[in-house]
């Protein structure tokens, strides 16, 4: 378990501002974030790289806030590995080991195990500098795991790797932390990492943490604009509320000149989001559900984007809406095709004030 | 050879723009080795065989080579820690301590042997270190190689932090969370990647060391037997109308740098990593 109480810390014109993060025993936490938001800083203050100003840090229930790296029990994979280019792998595996101090047959014991769970042991006796851009991850990884940390640390540790290797490696992490039952903190700006190994995620941002939950809350229920964008929803609007919704615990709020129906009950200007692939479209108005917000819109510009396919529509609310291969064919919509665009109100997300 | 794969640039124009550089390539090494040709057609038997026999020649040889190694050695000792020193920390007047680094290379190399004989034979500091140390530099043997060290010093620094620049923070920041010392990552790390740089430090400071004549013949003299080394050899021959015997020498120096630059990076070569 680690656990950061009220972390500050200030280098130029950057900060990290009291930051408060609990990652429990063995979960996979990905830390999500622009780059530039300072993840890589936050590591560096969790492995005592960097001093912090203000706050503790508790890694099993102790406090390391003041500890050396050396002896905080993380293991820690920086960008780029930063493997010892002087070094063999194996020497670079067994370092820590060696600083040390462990026994011979220790450490032949200790790398016998991490090269046949990482399954490297083929790259033993090679050099740094031949290694592929997967297998130096692999290797940076042993060497991170082989000391057997309390907390393992990676920084972007796919992101100079192509698209399936980036997968495999994920899924290998993925497997290799549930099976060590290792409490790990995965950062990146990339949302498919989180996707595909993350137990919980935050979203760093303004040099704040922004919100922590689950994937599916980040996505749905994102707490603000940042968080909305960062998950890459595109529909936020800003309205003012018009009257109580037709419905019990509902809103009528108008935006541009449409009036729509968001759930719950508010007042004032409040801000609102629907996500691209939670807008139904329709070739025409046969949509029933009275109080379901049903707008004219106009097909701009469609983009095939792999696993789904994007639409830009312009009515009196601007929208985009990501349909699937499937549904996009069955709609049988070209260029300036005229849709009804349904937005659900259950799928409506209104952002906490 | 050279192959198509290895030049930067493929078809004629990439041949012209090889051939512009080929050309300053091979103009400056026959120039080089044409001076060098000119010196071995131009002297005799009997010069080179009095260069080789005579005993203030031979001390001569070996007083150059001892102290420019010597020399190398004590800049080295300071290069290392005043180079990481210099790469690593921030500190007031850094600049300036940079700025002063680098002198000795701006300056005139008679300056630094003219500072020298002002400061331990005309102030009181440096007249008390050799009465009280009983280390005396002036005109003597270990002034060569203190004033081989005030001019050569700084192309061991200046290489030393260069190359401690280069050796990325993020190796030694992981040395520290796998368990090392801010020492133990420099010696285990550090160290190791930055040894190309330093050995390249080092050769230059020896060869600057090697060939000093001006400071020398301003703060130690030549005496023979005694202070005398290669450089003011040839410079005494020459004035005494020896022309052979000077030439002799030169190519004597000659053959001593190449000998010893060929096994420095041979052995630097084998120790040195491979970025």
């Amino acid at each position: 378990m680690i656990r950061t109480d009220r972390l500050s810390f200030r280098i130029g014109d950057f900060q990290l501002l009291q930051f408060s993060l609990e990652v429990a025993q063995g979960q996979y936490f990905v830390l999500l974030g622009p780059a530039g938001s300072g993840k890589t800083i936050f590591l560096e203050c969790l492995c005592g790289l960097r001093k912090i100003d203000l706050g503790q840090i508790y890694i099993d229930g102790h406090e390391v806030t003041h500890l050396e790296p050396r002896a905080r029990g993380i293991g820690y994979v920086p960008q780029d590995y930063a493997l010892f280019p002087h070094l063999s792998v194996e020497r670079n595996i067994v370092f820590g080991l060696r600083v040390r101090g462990y026994q011979r047959k220790d450490v032949i014991a200790r790398v016998t195990e991490i090269v046949d769970l990482l399954e490297i042991r083929h790259l033993l006796s090679r050099r740094i500098d031949g290694l592929s851009g997967g297998e130096r991850q692999q290797v940076a990884l042993a060497r991170a795991l082989v000391l057997r940390p309390k907390v393992l640390l990676l920084d972007e540790p796919v992101c100079a790797l192509d698209e399936a290797t980036r997968q495999d490696i994920c899924a290998e992490l993925h497997r290799l932390q549930h099976q060590l039952g290792l409490t790990t903190i995965h950062v990146s700006h990339n949302l498919e990492e989180a996707f595909s190994v993350a137990d919980k995620a935050g979203i760093l941002g303004e040099g704040k943490l922004q919100q922590v939950g689950s994937i599916d809350e980040l996505l749905r229920k994102p707490q603000n604009e940042f968080v909305a964008r960062f998950m890459r929803c595109e529909n936020i609007f800003s309205g003012e509320v018009v009257s109580p919704g037709p419905l019990p615990k509902s809103t009528t709020v108008q935006y541009a000149q449409t009036q729509l129906v968001v759930p719950g009950q508010h007042q004032g200007r409040i801000k609102f989001m629907i996500r691209p692939e939670n807008v139904l479209l329709l070739a025409s108005d046969r949509h029933n559900d009275p109080v379901d917000n049903k707008l004219r819109v106009k097909l701009i510009r469609v983009r095939d984007c792999g696993n789904y396919v994007r639409m830009e529509l312009k009515g009196t609310i601007d929208l985009v809406a990501h349909l699937s291969h499937a549904a996009f064919t069955e709609l049988k919509a070209k260029r300036q095709s005229d849709l009804v665009a349904v937005l659900r109100r259950e799928n409506i997300h209104v952002f906490p004030t | 050879m050279i192959t198509r794969a290895n030049s930067p640039v493929r078809g004629w124009r990439g041949r012209i723009f090889a051939a512009v550089g080929f050309f300053f390539v091979i103009v400056f090494i026959t120039f080089v080795l044409t001076l060098i040709i000119t010196d071995v057609f131009y002297i005799d038997k009997k010069a080179v065989v009095t260069a080789i026999t005579s005993n203030f020649i031979r001390h001569a040889l070996w007083l150059s080579i001892w102290t420019s190694f010597t020399t190398t050695s004590i800049a080295l000792l300071f290069a290392i820690p005043m180079g990481y020193t210099l790469s690593r920390f921030r500190f007031p007047g850094r600049t300036l301590v940079d700025a002063i680094v680098d002198l000795p290379i701006i300056f005139p190399p008679l300056v630094a042997g003219l500072t020298l004989l002002v400061f331990f034979s005309q102030s009181a500091m440096g007249r008390w270190i050799q009465e009280n140390t009983g280390i005396e530099f002036v005109f003597q043997p270990k002034g060569i190689v203190l004033c081989q060290f005030v001019v050569a010093a700084s192309f061991a620094i200046r290489s030393a932090k260069t190359a401690f620049d280069d050796v990325e923070r993020r190796y030694e920041n992981v040395a520290l969370t796998l368990g090392c010392t801010p020492w133990g990552s420099f010696w285990r790390v550090s160290l190791p990647l930055a040894s190309n740089g330093i050995t390249a430090g080092g050769i230059l400071t020896w060869a600057r060391a090697f060939g000093l004549f001006g400071p020398l013949m301003i703060f130690v003299g030549s005496f023979r037997g005694r202070t005398e080394v290669l450089s003011t050899t040839i410079f005494l021959e020459q004035s005494v109308g020896n022309l052979e015997v000077a030439l002799a020498v030169a190519l004597v120096m000659i053959l001593v740098a190449l000998i010893a630059l060929t096994i420095i990076h041979l052995v630097g070569g084998s120790t040195q990593v491979k970025l």
